[in-house]
């Protein structure tokens, strides 16, 4: 079972306070703390269970700076076998349209049976590269994989978290691109000397003429879609700042919760 | 055999050595309401051949690394050593709680355990005017704040407490904001000796850099990691209470009277691992109008909050009573109207036992730098 996984590097943005930037089309990633995607940790340690189930090889691919190694090392460090970057000024500004046609190009050479992405990405929460991979590369794909019950031959069984607590269950033939919802397994934790032990570990580089792309398919020629503006939401109406301490914060939202019907 | 690195366990924490007197166990606070049994665990490692058969034990992480165990053993063996070794092995693995995942990562992004972003490090000292040292800003002495005093809206009185403390002594500090890191204790004590050396380091180049001589903690976890673990070369490091019992020896700055009955916790960290005990039964009796009463488990022997050792990150199990709530049917019944302690861990503990024990409206749980700010 070779499996390769697509993991992204992003900013931490839920507890950092954001400033949009001066292009006025993306937030000012100064101060951020940057980590690996979410979803694409969960895909990475499903890939690993799946590997240490069934054998094989964990190929990791990112698409990013220099800094990406750090993301890179991480996946190594929790069972990756070989790690790839992508990188080249023309991949700057790329959608998810773009960023699937480099990954595309870099996965075709390589060996899979399986391709795992995450759902979405923290940061722009497109959630399109690992379908538009899947159809670039002509197999099948599931997206919002929330469990892979058994691959036998050339199947997978794999389930799919649906609205309302609905769950989908599938036969897909492989190779197939699966896109992994969080909270499908518990990924393990990576320690410093885990990563220091796969400090020294290759991480192939790839860039725009290594796989083939025209200068005009990535980037934001190749992109679909164009950004136009990024804004922080206009504070609404209906929203009440409770003040005073909490003691008094408390007993007035006991109160609103009777009055709305929230509580008995 | 089980093997760290290429280490034998046996080898490392002298397991043939233990004669098995189970003193261990007898003064281990958690002894009574969670599975852990050192004294049999010290055996167990002795025969367990393999690391899988630890990867199941949560018993390992009720352990609060108060080192009574060490402290009493009467062959000297480091039992509570021993411990840490094992989830050092678990964390390799990768195999530990979820909330101590969370924990870990979040002191090596964010450089706190809380999950907090570092630039709000410095929120709790809004409007205080504090200097902060740099390049251009010096001062005589650098008060680590802590990631507990500086993020948990608790605590932060603490802080704030300590700077009016430090004032009224007329001590010349200044903290390091928004640039502190965790001091790693906690982390190393979870089993993550990597992310401590990582925070050690960073820590021990800022003090170069910026050329710190003397620091004074809030917490005794900082001041036992930097004295201890760090042991810099050059390097003065006090807890709070040191200082301050210091400074009102040479000049009396209370103003006020506090008819008050005050009894107090020793932190374990402060008190049997440093022997930090008389300093802050000064200070408290030192108060105009205080009466002070110790309780029967006091000093060495003080029982342990179940705060430490990464506990603050660790579900606890429910097999008994928690020793915090030991602690304060204690400080109830013996008619004091306040448990003083040095310690944010402790302070969050015992403050939460108050409530689960319904004593409220009896017992007040104060920082001793609380309790001075009312008597100044």
């Amino acid at each position: 079972m070779d499996i390769i996984v697509c993991v992204k590097r992003v900013p931490e943005t839920a507890e950092a306070d954001i400033v949009i930037d001066s292009t006025g089309k993306g937030i000012d990633k100064a101060g951020l703390v940057f980590d690996i995607n979410e979803w694409d940790n969960y895909a990475v340690e499903e890939a690993v269970l799946l590997k240490e189930k069934y054998g094989g090889s964990v190929t990791v691919i990112s698409m990013g700076p220099e800094e990406s190694n750090e993301t890179l090392r991480r996946a190594l460090a929790m069972g990756g076998d070989e790690a790839i970057r992508l990188t080249d000024s023309a991949f700057a500004g790329s959608d998810g349209h773009a960023i699937a046609t480099v990954l595309s190009q870099a996965i075709k050479p390589l060996p899979y049976d399986l391709i795992l992405t995450g759902v979405q990405a923290e940061d722009d929460g497109y959630g399109q590269v690992g379908p538009t991979l899947a159809k670039m590369l002509g197999i099948n794909h599931a997206t919002v994989v929330n469990g892979i019950e058994r691959i036998e031959g050339n199947t997978a069984r794999v389930h799919r978290e649906l609205e309302g607590g609905l769950e989908e269950i599938l036969d897909l033939e492989l190779p197939a691109v699966l896109t992994i919802q969080s909270g499908i397994n518990e990924p393990r934790y990576v320690s410093i000397m885990g990563i220091r032990k796969v400090a020294k570990k290759e991480i192939k580089v790839l860039g725009l003429t290594d796989l083939g792309i025209k200068p005009d398919e990535a980037g934001e020629n190749g992109s679909k879609t164009v950004i136009e503006r990024v804004f922080l939401p206009p504070v609404g109406e209906g929203a009440e700042m409770l003040e005073g301490t909490v003691e008094n914060i408390a007993e007035r939202v006991v109160s609103i919760l009777k009055e709305k019907g929230g509580v008995a | 055999m089980l093997m760290v690195e290429n280490d034998s366990f046996y080898e490392k924490y002298e397991l043939f050595g233990c004669i098995q007197c189970g003193k261990c166990t007898g003064g281990c606070p958690v002894s009574l309401n969670s599975p852990l049994n050192i004294r049999r665990l010290m055996q167990e490692a002795l025969v367990l051949d393999d690391l899988e058969s630890i990867y199941q034990r949560d018993d390992l992480w009720a352990c609060t690394a108060c080192k009574t165990c060490t402290i009493r053993c009467p062959r000297e063996l480091r039992p509570s050593d021993l411990i840490i070794g094992m989830r050092t092995a678990l964390i390799e693995e990768g195999h530990i709680p979820k909330t101590v995942i969370e924990a870990l990562e979040s002191a090596y992004k964010y450089g706190n355990p809380w999950g907090a972003v570092k630039n709000k490090r410095s929120e709790w000292a809004q409007g205080l005017d504090l200097k902060v040292l740099s390049e251009e800003c010096h001062a005589e002495h650098l008060y680590f704040v802590c990631c507990t005093a500086a993020y948990d809206t608790r605590v932060q009185n603490v802080a704030r407490s300590m700077v009016t403390c430090f004032r009224q002594v007329g001590l010349d500090f200044a903290i390091l904001g928004n640039d502190e890191t965790c001091c790693g204790s906690e982390i190393r004590r979870m089993g993550e000796e990597g992310l401590f050396e990582m925070l050690m380091e960073q820590n021990a180049e800022s003090f170069k850099a910026l050329n710190v001589r003397s620091i004074v903690t809030t917490s005794p976890h900082c001041y036992n990691a930097m004295k201890n673990d760090y042991a810099q070369d050059g390097l003065v490091v006090r807890h709070y209470t040191q200082v301050i019992a210091e400074a009102i020896e040479k000049h009396n700055p209370f103003s006020k009277e506090m008819k008050r009955v005050i009894t107090y916790h020793d932190p374990c960290f402060l008190g049997k691992q440093n022997g930090v005990f008389d300093e802050p039964r000064e200070i408290l009796k030192s108060i105009p109008g205080v009466t002070f009463i110790d309780f029967d488990r006091s000093r060495e022997k003080s029982l342990c909050c179940e705060g430490g050792g990464g506990r603050m990150w660790v579900e606890a199990s429910d097999q008994g009573p928690r020793s915090a709530e030991i602690r304060i049917r204690d400080a109830v019944e013996m008619g004091a109207e306040i448990l003083a302690t040095a310690c944010p861990f402790c302070l969050l503990t015992l403050e939460d036992a108050v409530k689960t024990t319904g004593n409220e409206e009896k017992l007040k749980i104060l920082d001793i730098a609380e309790i001075l700010v009312e008597a100044l």
